[in-house]
């Protein structure tokens, strides 16, 4: 439990301090206690959001993820977000010249299968595409040991009709039997999914491969079950 | 009933500074007003829900808040009818709708809920170990039973957060940048799903959008009845339900990212009238 494991960490911290204070006992010692807060009203809102999100105590940075780093790497932004947030903070236009540097990142991210994309099991797709679960941390954190991480789809996407998709991004519905299954369309599909700022750059869309939230082949699944005649999205 | 006392609430509102034409309604008539006016998808989306805000559990969580407020407890026995909320010493009406706000006796921009807890210890000499403080988020702790009983004497006024001192700007301006922050595993920020047309649905729910002062009011309108949770619900439980959707850490309660989110999106709503308590899904 967090609460648990805070608590046990401030006894620690503060019993260590005891020891250091007991020991010593120098003027100056308080040097150890934190350093004095900013004064915010001085502070640029790009510099105090960061200051608020790094320095503030306000997360529990040190959370273990399911992927093995910690909160704060949830945190930190690469260049792509950056680039982005600034952008949707100013209404989310960007010039020719910045898409093209998102683009360009986000192609140098996109990692093929050996033998090439090919479709997996649509049915294992269709489940992936309902699923919300999983890389949820806070106060609730997902365990992956008790199921594979879904691929959050149908949050924002209308896909088969027998369910209801959210309208965030456009609808899916009858995706292959209106595209085609041209290797163009399934290596743009496959790229789309995992990383959209190829194409559509600072989209809300997850990089869903690149950020490491599906595997190869769980794309291959998902793209089964947007492609396959069979599937329940192109009746 | 709280509810009934709160009736008669409106006519003393009406008279005083403040007030805006909504603060004799209740909050469903608020509600059925910016319905009409704006026709939106999200004000409109729960024919049920709004059936039910008449009878709204908030209003017992508030009932017990007050029971709670005069109450004398505490290591110092003292009950948090001097507690201030910003316009003095136990000036309740309208208090709400004017924070977040600086406070120099703590020296920092504070929120309802930080404000509470700051009261609870300075006052009645609880601490951050007290379960009275440490419990959260539930219409079975003492935090939200107080929240509510402050909150909903705001009912129908105008959403009207102090910019007056640099700290508030600051939080506000800060909030607003780590509204549209991108990051975690799915690049989200709150823009993500708030930001868009109106109408636009994470499955089959409609979201509320920063584009529609109208919606705001009702989406920043906390604490409010969560009919899936049976629970009434404060706004730092939204940021920290958002976050887990997000795929964000944990947030600590009452921490200043908490405040600058919450100072923004008051921000806002300014002048639209606050729905308290509300009743959402």
């Amino acid at each position: 439990m967090f609460k648990k494991t805070s608590i046990a960490a401030v006894i620690a911290a503060t019993t260590s301090m005891a020891l250091v204070l007991g020991g010593c006992a120098a003027p100056g010692a308080d040097k150890t206690a934190a350093p004095a807060k900013p004064d915010y009203g001085k502070m640029s809102p790009q510099a105090l959001a960061e200051h608020l999100v790094f320095e503030s105590g306000s997360y529990d940075l040190q959370q273990p993820t399911q992927e093995g780093t910690t909160g704060r790497h949830r945190l930190v932004q690469d260049e792509t977000m950056k680039i982005c947030s600034e952008a949707a903070m100013k209404g989310g236009q960007i010039d020719a010249k910045t898409s093209e540097r998102i683009n360009k990142l986000a192609a140098a991210t996109v990692k093929y299968p050996e033998g090439g994309i090919k479709l997996g099991d649509w049915k294992k797709g269709r489940d992936l595409a309902w699923s919300g679960f999983g890389f949820r941390t806070a106060h609730n954190p997902d365990d992956h040991g008790k199921g594979a991480p879904g691929a959050n789809c149908y949050n924002c996407h209308q896909l088969a009709t027998d369910r209801t998709g959210g309208s965030l991004g456009p609808s899916l519905t009858g995706y292959g039997k209106l595209r085609g299954n041209s290797p163009e369309m399934l290596k743009y599909t496959y790229d789309v999914i995992y990383n959209p700022h190829v194409y559509f750059a600072c989209a809300n869309m997850p990089r869903l491969g690149a950020n490491g939230v599906l595997t190869q082949q769980q794309i291959a699944d998902v793209m089964a079950y947007l492609f396959d005649p069979a599937s329940p999205v192109n009746k | 009933m709280i509810k009934k006392a709160l009736c008669a609430l409106p006519i003393v509102l009406a008279m005083t500074a403040g007030a805006v034409a909504s603060a004799n309604q209740a909050p469903e008539d608020i509600l059925d007003a910016l319905a009409a006016k704006t026709k939106s998808p999200y004000l409109t989306q729960s024919p049920q829900n709004r059936m039910m805000m008449p009878d709204n559990p908030s209003y017992d969580v508030a009932e017990d808040g007050g029971k709670l407020f005069k109450q004398k407890r505490g290591p110092k026995n003292a009950s948090l009818e001097q507690c201030d909320f910003g316009k003095g010493p136990g000036v309740l009406k309208g208090a709400y709708v004017e924070l977040p706000r600086y406070f120099a006796d703590a020296g920092k921009v504070m929120d309802l809920e930080s404000r509470l807890v700051h009261c609870m210890k300075t006052l009645q000499g609880f601490t951050s170990d007290d379960p009275q403080i440490k419990r959260r988020h539930g219409s079975d702790t003492d935090i939200m039973k107080l929240m509510t009983y402050v909150a909903i004497q705001s009912n129908g006024m105008a959403w009207n957060p102090s910019m007056k001192h640099p700290q508030e700007k600051a939080m506000r301006d800060a909030g607003e940048v780590l509204f549209y922050r991108r990051s975690g595993s799915m690049d989200f920020n709150c823009a993500t799903c708030h930001t868009n047309d109106a109408g636009a649905r994470i499955r089959a729910s409609v979201l509320p959008t920063i584009k529609s002062k109208e919606e705001w009011t009702k989406a920043v309108s906390w604490p409010a009845h969560r009919v899936g949770h049976e629970h009434t619900r404060s706004s730092q439980h939204r940021v920290l339900e958002c976050l887990w959707q997000m795929r964000y850490p944990n947030i600590k309660p009452d921490s200043d990212v908490n405040i600058a989110l919450i100072s923004y999106w008051t921000d806002v709503a300014r002048g639209q009238p606050a729905i308290l308590p509300d009743l959402k899904r």
